[in-house]
C-alpha cells in the first residue's frame, strides 16, 4: 500500500482550532471507531542562563519529508489504520504552545494506541529536525537534543 | 569529484556557513570526508553529528558517489 506524501511542516505553533478542525473533518468517515492524538507542547524548562521561552525549529526539509513518508508507510503496514496525519512546526514556537500534532484513526482503539506511540518515537529518533531552546530576553539559546 | 555539503543547526554555527561545494581529486568514503572536514573546521571536533549521503544516514565506510549531496546533521530535536 502506498500513500501520497503529505505536507507535514507548518509555520509557527499549531493552534488548538486546527486540531479541532482536523477532528471535525473525520466525522464523515464512519468506518472509524477510534481516534488517538498526540500533542507535543513546549516546556518552560529552567536552564543555567534562565527559563526557556520557546523553541526555534529548523530542518533538513527534503530529507525530513522523506523520513516522515517512510514512517507513515511503516505505520500503515504495521497497524490497522484508516488515516494518519502528522504536523510539525518550523520557526519559533513559544512555551505552552503546540509543536507536534499526530492524529491516527482506526476502526478499533488498540491499533490507535500502538500506532501513536510508534509514530511519535520514530519522529523523535529519525527525522532531521533541529531545535534551539530560546532563553530569557537577550537572545541566548541552547541546542535541544532528544533523549 | 564535486559534492554539495549542507550544514545544519549547531554544525552550521561551527562551519560559519550553511552549505559549500567540495571538490576532491580522489574518491571519498564518508569517513574520508569527515576527516577532511574536521581538519578544515576544528570546531566540529567537539560536536556530535551524523552524516547523510543523498538523504540517507551513512556510516564511515560508505563510498560517496559523484555529485552527491552530503549533510552533517546534529542531534535531532523534533517533537
Amino acid at each position: 500500500m502506498s500513500h501520497t506524501p503529505k505536507k507535514v511542516f507548518v509555520d509557527g505553533p499549531i493552534s488548538p482550532q486546527f486540531v479541532a478542525d482536523s477532528i471535525a473533518k473525520h466525522q464523515s468517515k464512519t468506518t472509524i471507531g477510534a481516534h488517538n492524538i498526540f500533542l507535543g507542547q513546549i516546556r518552560a524548562d529552567e536552564k543555567e542562563n534562565g527559563q526557556v521561552t520557546g523553541i526555534e525549529y529548523t530542518a533538513y526539509p527534503e530529507m525530513a519529508e522523506s523520513v516522515f513518508h517512510q514512517i507513515r508507510e511503516a505505520a500503515f503496514e504495521k497497524y490497522e489504520l484508516t488515516c494518519m496525519h502528522i504536523y510539525h512546526s518550523l520557526g519559533v514556537v513559544p512555551t505552552g504552545e503546540i509543536s507536534l500534532f499526530v492524529f491516527v484513526s482506526s476502526p478499533h482503539r488498540r491499533a490507535t494506541f500502538e500506532a501513536l506511540e510508534f509514530i511519535v518515537e520514530e519522529i523523535k529518533a529519525k527525522v532531521p529536525i533541529f531545535g534551539k531552546e530560546l532563553i530569557g530576553e537577550k537572545g541566548e539559546f541552547v541546542w535541544k537534543e532528544n533523549q | 569529484m564535486t559534492l554539495s555539503i549542507l550544514y545544519f543547526g549547531m554544525i552550521a554555527e561551527a562551519t560559519g556557513q550553511p552549505l559549500e561545494t567540495w571538490t576532491s581529486l580522489d574518491a571519498l568514503t564518508v569517513g574520508d570526508l569527515k576527516e577532511d572536514l574536521l581538519k578544515k573546521y576544528p570546531a566540529l571536533r567537539d560536536r556530535k553529528f551524523q552524516m547523510a549521503v543523498n538523504q540517507q544516514i551513512s556510516d564511515e565506510a560508505f563510498p560517496i558517489p559523484p555529485l552527491a549531496e552530503v549533510a552533517l546533521l546534529p542531534p535531532f530535536a523534533g517533537g
